[in-house]
This record gives structure tokens, sequence and C-alpha cells, in this order.
């Protein structure tokens, strides 16, 4: 670890402290992730392993954060393990924040929001194209390069290789905004849609400057989407009503998705509508969605 | 565990050419060694253990396989310089450890242990596993030749699922057979994978061989004289392997002489029988008392 040089702790993430760092060599900075290695009779946990030989296999693509390295140390016999990722300035909820409130508020160039949502869609459908949902996106976990107008996807499988506990260690509760109807009604077998879903929240929110569906319980988060796009019923969602979480739910008419991101023209919120179909089998998948009119204005050649 | 793209194809699309562009990394290089180099009869000898293990305790194929690409791996980016019988015996534990691990499969390591002659202490295992991630650049989800069967045999587009099925069984079981194989060590994953399904169609369907080769020829991501040395060479390979009668376990296919080689430059190449088994591993495990963690970290630095 004596090659890098700690600046400073920037988070207490839900993993361990991470740390700004400087490669001492390059001087590049980067983001120290510690965690403990919970080594029992078999070693090097089977979880942590298979997730970060994943990382490292997804960390090719560009809009995923990229994990540079692997340190192992001993302290006080005591195993850990740094990941070594990559340093990007800020991630979209503190970009998001600094346009909402503050000296500099005003809302988010159509252009970015645009380029943002391109390059989230772009990493996604590099996870899916291997096999691999995230489960957990959230601007939190989008990393952004402010000067350059880079996204990148972070976190991926963290969850997985270190189990996800129900508080951070900052005893913020993990968040369910972001999160599918089916994954919130109780679904065992869901799929790549559920990512989808989130990015049609955040997407939302770079539009609005705010969440979405900012539920503070599975129930609550459930009543804010119904309440937006209507209470799902069998015909247009077979099946949904036999869910394990089922209950019955005051019935809401859609609403028009337009009123809720104002700023947005209408090939967005065709987008947006088509993201956040009930039925995970309408969803739009990430590929398709880079195919989207939305995109048609954008550059495409610089990513 | 693999890199996989059953799920995804239907084309080359943006997966399947950072499928090729990366397999690069997973290949391992023994190029510009000696031919003396202590390495290649470290690799024989780990194979040929692991093919033990796998024989006795019948874990898949699979998870053998990816525990002799780790150690090839991990040998074509460490020096050696000498051939001692515990570094064999521990990079094959700990490869298979990681392996099973990988692949969620139950290995019973203190059985394998007992078996190979020497048993390791739990943290000695451990931070093997660790010199091995860390050479390995913790890439253990290995691109290897069956990353690409599925791939390939969509391109053959013959139709019948069975038909397809029992191609892709006999070339898996061509690759297995060819692991140890040096002479195909310069070859690709892509190209070894394309090389198997060849010789397979060759065997099962020999009328719409030269319409695989073509078919095959068209994929810009192969380069097609490559592929004709690889196939080359397999075919050679499979032909000594029936002439010789040998079965089709992983690495059998030694040339006579190597197996010579083999037998004259370490004994420990004989499995302990079940009387001296209790011998060895006093002897062994008094021997790794002395000097163990010094020898471990040889393999570090050396």
């Amino acid at each position: 670890m004596e090659k890098y040089e700690k600046l400073e702790k920037v988070g207490e993430g839900t993993y361990g402290k991470v740390y700004r760092a400087k490669d001492k060599a390059t001087g590049q900075l980067v983001a120290l992730k510690k965690t403990r290695l919970e080594m029992d009779e078999e070693g090097i946990p089977p979880t942590a392993l298979r997730e970060i030989s994943l990382l490292k296999m997804l960390s090719h693509s560009l809009y995923i954060v990229r994990l540079l390295c692997v340190e192992h140390i001993d302290k006080n016999g005591k195993p850990f393990l740094y990941l070594v990722f990559e340093y990007l300035d800020t991630d979209l909820k503190k970009f998001i924040d600094s346009h909402r409130k503050g000296p500099n508020a005003r809302p988010l160039p159509p252009s970015l929001i645009q380029s943002f949502l391109y390059q989230l869609c772009k990493g996604v459908a590099h996870c899916h194209s291997h096999g691999v949902l995230h489960r957990d996106l959230k601007p939190q976990n989008l990393l952004v390069d402010k000067e350059k107008g880079i996204l990148k996807i972070a976190d991926l499988g963290l969850g997985r290789a270190f189990t996800v506990p129900m508080k951070s260690y900052t005893h913020e509760i993990v968040t369910l905004w972001y999160r599918a109807p089916e994954v919130l009604l109780g679904s065992t077998h869901y799929s790549t849609a559920v990512d989808m879903w989130s990015v049609g929240c955040i997407f939302a929110e770079m539009v609005r400057r705010q969440a979405l569906f900012p539920g503070d319980s599975e129930f609550q988060q459930l009543l804010y989407i119904f309440r937006l796009v209507g209470t799902p019923t069998d015909k247009q969602w077979p099946g949904v009503t036999s869910l394990r979480d089922w209950h019955v739910y005051p019935q809401w008419e859609p609403q028009n998705l337009a009123s809720a991101v104002p700023a947005l023209g209408p090939d967005g919120v065709d987008l947006l509508a088509n993201m956040l179909k009930f039925n995970p089998a309408d969803r739009i998948s990430a590929k398709a969605a880079l195919d989207h009119p939305y995109f048609d204005s954008l550059d495409k050649s610089q990513f | 565990m693999e890199f996989d793209l059953e799920n995804s194809l239907t084309g080359f699309d943006a997966a399947v050419s950072a499928l090729f562009a990366a397999e690069s990394d997973h290949t391992p290089s023994f190029i510009g060694f000696e031919s003396t180099d202590v390495r290649f009869s470290l690799r024989r000898h780990s194979l040929s253990l692991i093919s033990q293990a796998q024989s006795s305790y019948k874990f898949d194929g699979y998870t053998a396989y990816l525990a002799g690409n780790y150690i090839d791996r991990f040998l074509s980016e460490q020096a050696v310089m000498e051939n001692k019988p515990w570094m064999v015996r521990i990079l094959v534990i700990a490869s298979l450890s990681l392996a099973a691990k990988m692949r969620n499969v139950d290995l019973s390591l203190s059985d394998i242990q007992r078996d190979v002659g020497i048993i390791f202490d739990a943290q000695s295992i451990h931070r093997m596993e660790l010199l091995i991630l860390d050479a390995l650049k913790w890439r253990l989800r290995s691109i290897t030749p069956f990353s690409f069967l599925h791939l390939f045999t969509s391109v053959f587009q013959l139709g019948d699922s069975s038909l397809t099925q029992s191609l892709k069984q006999r070339a898996s079981d061509i690759i297995f057979s060819t692991q140890c194989e040096i002479k195909l060590f310069e070859y690709k994953p892509s190209v070894i994978a394309v090389s198997a399904l060849l010789c397979a169609a060759d065997e099962l369907i020999p009328l719409q061989f030269s319409s695989c080769l073509a078919a095959i020829s068209e994929c810009q991501y192969l380069n097609k004289e490559e592929l004709m040395n690889a196939l080359a060479v397999m075919r050679e390979m499979l032909i000594e392997g029936r002439e010789s009668t040998v079965g089709s376990e992983p690495c059998s296919m030694l040339t006579p002489q190597s197996v010579l080689e083999c037998e004259r430059t370490s004994s420990q190449c004989e499995t302990p029988t079940n009387q001296d088994r209790d011998n060895i591993n006093k002897q062994r495990l008094s021997d790794l008392r002395d000097d163990h963690t010094f020898q471990i970290s040889q393999v570090q630095w050396c």
C-alpha cells in the first residue's frame, strides 16, 4: 500500500472506508476502498472472489468505474483488501444537488442529461451483455467527471461480495427509490429489467432535480409509483396479483407522465415511459434504449 | 463462471468483440522461455496431479481445466527457478481451491492433499491463493476455449440441436484432452475452440466439414493461417492419441518422450501408495516445518 499516498477520507461507504489517494509513482488519483476480508477456514471468501473477478472483467468498459488493482494487507494479523479504483471527482447525486440548491441552482442542460443517460445505458448494456445485473443503480453509484462530462457506473457487485447491509456504516437507510416494482412486490425471478427501472428513475431525477418516487418504506414506495403510473392490473402485467407481497391497493389511474417531467420533450417522455413499464417483459432493454429516437440528436461518435 | 456469452448472441455484437479483444489477457505465454525452463516440468507435474485428483474425486472437467489455466497463467507471470515437489503440490491445491470457489463446487481439499502426499496448513494455502490472485491480477473469470464454443457452433448453423450438442460435447472433450499439449500453447482460446469444433465436425459430420470451415473462415476475428496451423497440430495429436490407445483423460496425451522426461526428472510423478503415504506425510511435513515460510516467499520473489 506504500505505493499510494492517502490524501483524505472521502466517505464511509456501505462496505468500508473510502479514501482519495495518489499513486506516488504516476501521480494518478485513485479511490481506495478498504474492506475487511473475512477469512475463514476456506481462505478468500468465494463471493468476494467471484465479484471482484467480475468487476475486473467488466471494467474493460469506459462506462464502468475501472478497478485498477487489488491489494491485500495484514494489519495486526487481520486481513484487509484495498480495491483501487480510478478516481472521479463527484457523483450524480452531488451533481444534481448542486444544481438544485445553492448559488448555482439551475436545470441540468438537456444535452448533458441526454449524454449522461446514453453513457448510463451503454454501461448497463455492457453489464447485461455479460449476464450481470447491477441491482442497486442510483445517482450515488454513478460517478461523474464534471469537466469532461463523463459518467461511469460504480459499486458493481459489491453488494453481493460483501453482503448488503440494511443500513450503511453511516446509518443511511439503503434507498428504495430506484427499486423496480417486481422487486418491491417480492418477485423471485427478476432480471435485467430491474436495472432499467432504476435507469428510468435516474433519468427523471436528472430532469426534475428531485427524486421521482421518494418512498421511505416498501409500501410507500409502491404507492408513489402507482399514483403516477397507475395501479397495475393483471391484464397489463400478467401474474402481478399473485406476487408474494401483493396487497389490495387503491386503484389509481395512470397520470400523464409528461406532467412529472415538464422540461422533457416528447421523445424523452416516450423513452421514460418505456423504462417505467410495469411488466418487466415490456420494459425497454438497455441495448434498445441506445437506439431510441431521444438520442437521435446526440453526437454518438464521441462514445 | 467463465466468460459466457450464451444468452447474448444474435450476431457479432459489442460483447463478442470485447471477448476477442480481451482473450490475450487470459492467455498464458511461454514464448521466449528456454525449453529447459523449469516451469515446463512444473506445469507438467501440476497438470498430471490435477488429472489424478480429478479421476479420484470425480469433480467436473471444467474445474480441473480452470485450475490448469490458473497454473499456466501463474507460471507464465512468475519466474520460478527450481522444481520442488512441495511447490507443485501447493500450486495445485491453491489453484484447485480457487477454481472450485469460482465454480461453486465443493471440493475436499484435505482429501486431495492427503492423496498428493503433503498436507499444508490453511494459512499457507491462503497465502498461495493470494500469490496466484496477484499474478493473475484477480482475473479469475478466465476466457478459455469454452467461452467461444457456443458462439462458433452458432456460426455453423446446423439447425439440429442434438447434433449441435454432440458437436459441442465432442469439442469439449478434445479441449480437455489437449490442455497439456505445449504445441498448442501459442494459440489463442478462440483458435483452440474453432480447431476443436472442426476436429469434432470432421469426426461426426465429415460431409459438412468443408461448409463448416468455410462458414468459420468468414469470421473477422480469426486469423485463417493461425487456425489452419492449430487445426493441423490438433489433428495430429488426436491421431497420435488414438494410435497409442490411451483414454481420453486430460493429460493422457503426453508424448512418449515427455513421459520419459517426467519419469526421469522427478520421482514425484508417482502417486504414493497407501502404505507409503503416512511416512511421506511425516517426512514432507517436517521438511515444511523447517523452512516452509522461506520457501513460500521464494515463489513470490525469485
